[in-house]
C-alpha cells in the first residue's frame, strides 16, 4: 500500500478521542479484576471471621495501609508508563516510602517483642502459603490491567509489566488482606512484600511478550 | 510556528474528530519519519517505508494513549523510536537506540538542510549496499573505522579501502553532474 492511500484511510477514520481514557479505562480494569480476586477469595478462604473486631486493631490497619499505599504508587506508576515515552516520575519514591515504612515498623515491633515471641513474629502460622495466596489473588487482577493497557502504547513493555504486576500484587494483598489473620507487621514486611515482588516479577518478564504492539 | 505547535495544532484537532487535521498531521509525519528511519537504517533501505507506515498506523491507533497537557512531539518520536526498537527486535539484532530528544527526529528544521540530506541520501543509495553501510557509519554517524570494521565483520584495512573507493565514487559522480548541469546543451 502507498502510504498517501494509508494516510488517506487513517485520516477518513478519525472519530472524536475523548479526553482522559488512560485513566478511565485502567481504573475499570483495576476494579474489574479486584472483583475478579474478591470472588476468588470468597469462594477459596472466605473473609476472616473476626474482622469486625480485628477492623479495630492496629495490625489490620498497618497491613491495609502498606497494600494500599503500594496499590496507589502502582497506579500512577501505570498511568505514566502507559503513554509513550512514559518515565516513572513521583512513583518511584512513593513506592520507596512505603517499602521502608514498612520496613521500619517491622524491625521496631520485633525489636519491641518478647524474645520468645520473635519466632512467631516472622514466620506468623501462614508464611508458607501468604506469598501464593497472593499471587492467586492477584491473577485476575493482573489480567485486567494488560487487558487494560494492551489498549495503551507503553513504550517500556518490561518496567511498565513490573508496574502492572506491582500494581496486581498489591491490590490482590489488599484483597488476600480479608482474610488473612496475621497482625504482625514483621510478617507483613517480609511475606506480603516476597508476594507482592513475585506479582512484580513474573510482570517484568512477561510484559515484553503480553503488552507489545 | 514552530513543530511542536504546528503538529500539536493539528494532533489536537484530529483528537477533536477533524479528520482533515488529522490527514495533515499524518502527511506532515510521514516526511520526518522517513527521515528518522532512513538516516538509522541507511537510506533507501527497503524496510524504511514499511517502517514509516507501521509508525503512523501506531500514531493513529494510538491516539488516545497522548495527553494533551504534554507536549506532542516527544510523544511522536517516542512511537517512532518504540517501531525502530521493535524493527531491530524483529530482525534479531540488537542494537541500542539513543535515547535522545525529539529533536532527533524533528532534525529537519530548515528546508535547505533538509534537502541537501535528500540528494546525499540519494547520492548513497547509488553505492553498493555494504559500502553505503560503511559510509553512513562512519562518515555521517561518526563511528570509528574499528567500529565499523566490527559491524561489517570486516578487517580494518579492507574498510579504509572500501570507504576510500566509496568517497571517490561519490565525488565523481558530483563532479560529473555538475559538469552536466554547467551544459544546458547535454541534458
Amino acid at each position: 500500500m502507498k502510504t498517501d492511500a494509508l494516510i488517506a484511510a487513517l485520516a477518513a477514520d478519525t472519530a472524536p478521542v475523548p479526553a482522559g481514557a488512560v485513566g478511565r479505562r485502567l481504573r475499570l480494569a483495576a476494579a474489574l479484576g479486584c472483583v475478579g480476586g474478591l470472588v476468588i477469595l470468597l469462594a477459596w478462604l472466605g473473609v476472616r471471621h473476626d474482622l469486625m473486631p480485628a477492623m479495630r486493631t492496629p495490625g489490620f490497619w498497618i497491613k491495609a495501609g502498606y497494600t494500599l499505599w503500594l496499590s496507589l504508587g502502582g497506579a500512577l506508576l501505570i498511568a505514566r508508563l502507559a503513554r509513550p515515552g512514559g518515565r516513572a516520575g513521583p512513583a518511584t519514591p512513593i513506592l520507596a516510602a512505603g517499602l521502608i515504612a514498612i520496613v521500619l515498623l517491622g524491625a521496631v515491633f520485633l525489636v519491641a517483642a518478647p524474645a520468645d515471641q520473635r519466632a512467631v513474629m516472622v514466620m506468623g502460622h501462614s508464611w508458607r502459603l501468604c506469598p501464593w495466596r497472593i499471587l492467586v489473588i492477584a491473577a485476575p487482577v493482573f489480567a485486567a490491567l494488560i487487558w487494560g493497557l494492551r489498549r495503551f502504547a507503553p513504550t517500556r513493555l518490561t518496567l511498565t509489566g513490573a508496574a502492572a504486576g506491582l500494581l496486581a500484587g498489591a491490590l490482590g494483598a489488599s484483597v488476600y488482606g480479608l482474610a488473612c489473620t496475621e497482625s504482625s507487621p514483621t510478617f507483613v514486611a517480609i511475606w506480603y512484600t516476597l508476594g507482592i515482588s513475585l506479582c512484580a516479577a513474573i510482570g517484568a518478564a512477561s510484559g515484553r511478550w503480553l503488552l507489545r504492539w | 510556528m514552530t513543530d511542536e505547535a504546528r503538529l500539536k495544532a493539528l494532533m489536537l484537532r484530529g483528537l477533536a474528530g477533524e479528520a482533515a487535521a488529522q490527514g495533515q498531521l499524518l502527511s506532515a509525519l510521514s516526511g520526518y519519519l522517513r527521515g528518522y528511519f532512513g538516516r538509522r537504517l541507511g537510506a533507501g533501505a527497503a524496510d524504511v517505508e514499511d517502517l514509516v507506515q507501521d509508525t503512523l498506523l501506531a500514531i493513529h491507533l494510538k491516539r488516545a494513549a497522548y495527553d494533551p497537557a504534554q507536549p506532542f512531539t516527544p510523544w511522536a518520536y517516542a512511537v517512532a523510536r518504540y517501531k525502530l526498537i521493535d524493527h531491530y527486535r524483529r530482525q534479531g539484532v540488537r542494537q541500542a537506540v539513543p535515547l535522545d530528544d525529539a529533536g532527533d527526529l524533528f532534525a529537519q528544521d530548515n528546508p535547505e538542510e533538509g534537502a541537501v540530506r535528500r540528494d546525499v541520501s540519494q547520492l548513497l543509495a547509488t553505492l553498493p549496499e555494504r559500502q553505503r553501510k560503511l559510509m553512513i557509519d562512519v562518515k555521517l554517524h561518526g563511528h570509528s573505522m574499528e567500529e565499523a570494521a566490527q559491524r561489517s565483520g570486516m578487517s580494518v584495512s579492507a574498510v579504509k579501502v572500501s570507504l576510500h573507493r566509496g568517497l571517490k565514487a561519490l565525488s565523481r559522480k558530483v563532479l560529473g553532474e555538475a559538469a552536466k548541469s554547467g551544459e544546458p546543451h547535454e541534458d
